[in-house]
């Protein structure tokens, strides 16, 4: 299955094109927003489900689009500036200590 | 400790390069002191307008609420009581997060907060601090670019930066202004807590920026209205049906 129901390619590529968008886009990053790779995916989409039984995989593309799909959002090519714990910090849930100097 | 929201203090409260660096406690004068009795407490109405108002954020706010969800999938479930105190605080500052060990806790200060959407954006620009010190080994008090690269994602999507809190700093611009306001904010957070010049402080920034800008955890986009966080929690609470697919 596409990481997503193809419904929220739509919709993204609706909100892309809308107005506020654009402006918090521009505001954001000086640059108007390309929005033609939802409406791409959104084919991909909906592509795969009509051909479903003969196609074996998702379409790559419909993975690469937004890293908030992939699950991940870190900047792409850019190095990570610290390391990711694979715990929690382990006093996150002591008590307070209230008589221990700054 | 972590200077959140508010402007900094003024030149008159910097200290001189020969004494240490307190990490921006002494803004915080009420921290670490046992808590007053609960009935001197309820007397004073900032305290108890503080809690109501974080009780609102916490309930109600699509901010909070995808930063709070975040937070409890990596292992740090955040406790009203134990990681959030209202407290008085010098200067203009309007909240900090504590990393110190077992006081990790984000403060709010209850004389300085005094509207609801300003409770929002604190808590939002606390809570994003908060999760980076669940989610990484950010070295707080050692590595200014750690503390730079939170200081840049707190100001980039706690909302501290749209164009009608810009315009209500008489600050003007409008292509790109965005990534100005997350700088200069992210800067002068950095100062108001660290001893250090203004040229390292930048420094630091500029090296990090790029990658922390980008760095939208866990929000996925940059949220520029409660629509747009609500969006965001919705996408990052389906983020296991994407996971399970790739």
């Amino acid at each position: 299955q596409p990481p997503r129901p193809c419904e929220d390619y739509w919709g993204e590529w609706k909100h892309c094109r809308g107005l506020r968008h654009a402006f918090h886009h521009y505001y954001a990053h000086g640059e108007l927003p390309s929005c033609g790779r939802w409406r791409e995916d959104y084919e991909a989409c909906r592509a795969w489900e009509r051909h479903r039984a003969a196609a074996a995989q998702v379409p790559p593309g419909l993975l690469r689009h937004s890293p908030a799909a992939r699950g991940c959002s870190y900047g792409e090519g850019y190095a990570p500036v610290w390391t990711l714990r694979k715990r929690p910090p382990p006093d996150w849930y002591l008590p307070l200590d209230q008589d221990k100097p700054n | 400790m972590e200077h959140g929201e508010g402007d900094s203090p003024t030149a008159a409260e910097k200290k001189g390069a020969a004494e240490e660096d307190d990490f921006g406690y002494r803004l915080f004068p009420d921290r670490n002191k046992k808590p007053q009795s609960f009935l001197v407490r309820s007397l004073f109405t900032f305290h108890n307008r503080c809690q109501v108002m974080l009780r609102m954020t916490l309930e109600t706010n699509p901010y909070a609420q995808l930063l709070l969800e975040a937070m409890k999938q990596s292992g740090c479930t955040v406790f009203n009581d134990r990681h959030f105190s209202c407290e008085n605080c010098d200067g203009c500052v309007s909240g900090g997060f504590d990393a110190a060990t077992s006081q990790a806790g984000i403060v709010l200060c209850q004389n300085n907060i005094r509207q609801q959407s300003h409770m929002n954006r604190v808590v939002t620009h606390e809570l994003i601090h908060a999760f980076d010190h669940c989610r990484a080994h950010v070295d707080w008090f050692k590595n200014v670019k750690h503390l730079a690269c939170s200081e840049i994602r707190a100001a980039n999507l706690s909302g501290d930066c749209t164009l009608m809190n810009e315009i209500a700093r008489f600050k003007f611009g409008l292509k790109g202004h965005h990534q100005i306001c997350v700088r200069d904010r992210a800067i002068r957070s950095i100062l108001a807590v660290r001893k250090i010049s203004k040229e390292t402080a930048e420094k630091a920034v500029d090296e990090v920026f790029d990658a922390c800008f980008n760095d939208l955890e866990p929000f996925g986009r940059i949220p520029h209205s409660k629509a747009d966080a609500r969006r965001a929690y919705r996408d990052f609470q389906n983020r296991h049906r994407y996971n399970a697919n790739l």
